[in-house]
């Protein structure tokens, strides 16, 4: 699983930057088509429930997705052999 | 597997102004619905008129969106007329307390078998940032430019005093304590009141120094206090400064009431 942005859901108000626990979702630079400036993520392999969600067979954290006022927060299935990063954590 | 399927994809993105704690609501109430595993077929959703009340158009159950403060009638004749159905109220600050207020004491007398998310906003939002019944003491608001001079309604103590079999408060940023709270008061026969404390950064955040929106919720998390937290204080005499309100579940009692599933 990976962590995805809805951009034409989003309206900039980065109330992500602020819950998640992981710092995942920063605050962006650019603005998109529609004059937003949508978060970026920074490192999203580190995500408990990308990582752990498959194996526990339910959403583990999810604050993001729940607090995202505007539902453009989800999480979709990698492509098959899709290259991708992993979290080591110390 | 997840509570997405429960709105309508194609209404969204919703008209809620960037940052407002509305949809994050919508979510917990969502979240906590999908864990009931009741039919959509078999739940209506109900509301009045406000911001907040626009939510049941962007979910894909049955629903009513009723006149201004009568949601809690409405979904009094849904619930009486057939006792199968699930109803949950969605209502706004300003239509639960100003305007429906007599609707939302006798509701809590009765004690039918509702369940009602007030997303408290302390303010009306859609019509310009009037006050509300529940702008705090001393906020701005484009009726009070000098402050806000009426002591605001407790919406939770009037909930309890009028008899509500589950009372509870949680705000915007406490998004999973909310979500157990909603499903809590939606297994709970009888009225069961969740207010949601939201920031509205259009038309309160703008007028009392909240310029981002991420400043409205640190003041929603740093001025709450638990429950436990307040029976300590008061145990031990402490003092409990003016401006913090409390959070938890505030009441849970077994009251007979009225119009429970068969």
């Amino acid at each position: 699983m990976k962590l995805a942005i809805d951009e034409t859901r989003c309206k900039g108000c980065n109330l992500c930057t602020k819950v998640c626990p992981y710092k995942i979702f920063k605050e962006g630079k650019k603005a998109n088509r529609k004059g937003i400036i949508i978060p970026e993520l920074d490192r999203p392999e580190r995500c408990t429930n990308c990582r752990l969600m498959h194996l526990y067979g339910r959403t583990l954290c999810g604050v993001c997705q729940l607090t995202c006022p505007d539902q453009a927060i989800h999480w979709v299935e990698e492509l098959p052999y899709e290259p991708k990063k992993v979290a080591i954590e110390y | 597997m997840s509570y997405e399927e429960w709105y309508r994809q194609d209404r969204l993105p919703h008209i809620y102004c960037a940052g407002c704690g509305n949809g994050t609501i919508i979510n917990c109430t969502l979240a906590a619905l999908e864990q009931m595993a009741w039919k959509k077929e078999d739940t209506v959703f109900v509301s009045g008129i406000g911001c907040s009340s626009r939510a049941p158009g962007y979910i894909v159950t049955d629903s009513l969106h009723t006149t201004h403060g009568r949601a809690i009638a409405f979904a009094t004749g849904v619930k009486l007329a057939n006792p199968d159905l699930h109803v949950v109220v969605i209502t706004g600050d300003g239509d639960l307390a100003a305007i429906g207020g007599n609707h939302f004491i006798h509701a809590c007398r009765r004690n039918i078998d509702l369940t009602v998310v007030c997303m408290n906003n302390q303010i009306y939002g859609m019509t310009g940032g009037q006050g509300s019944p529940t702008t705090p003491l001393g906020c701005l608001s484009t009726t009070t430019p000098y402050g806000c001079v009426e002591t605001p309604f407790d919406l939770c103590d009037l909930a309890i005093a009028a008899g509500a079999n589950y009372v509870s408060r949680w705000t915007s940023y406490h998004v999973k304590e909310l979500e157990k709270a909603v499903l809590a008061g939606l297994q709970t026969p009888g009225f069961s009141f969740i207010e949601a404390l939201v920031q509205c950064p259009t038309a309160f955040g703008r007028r009392n120094k909240f310029k981002q929106v991420a400043d409205q919720v640190e003041y929603l998390r740093s001025h709450s206090m638990l429950k436990a937290k307040r029976d300590r204080l008061l145990e031990q005499g402490e003092h409990i400064p003016g401006d913090m309100f409390v959070v938890g579940e505030l009441e849970r009692r077994n009251r007979p009431a009225l119009g429970v599933k068969r």
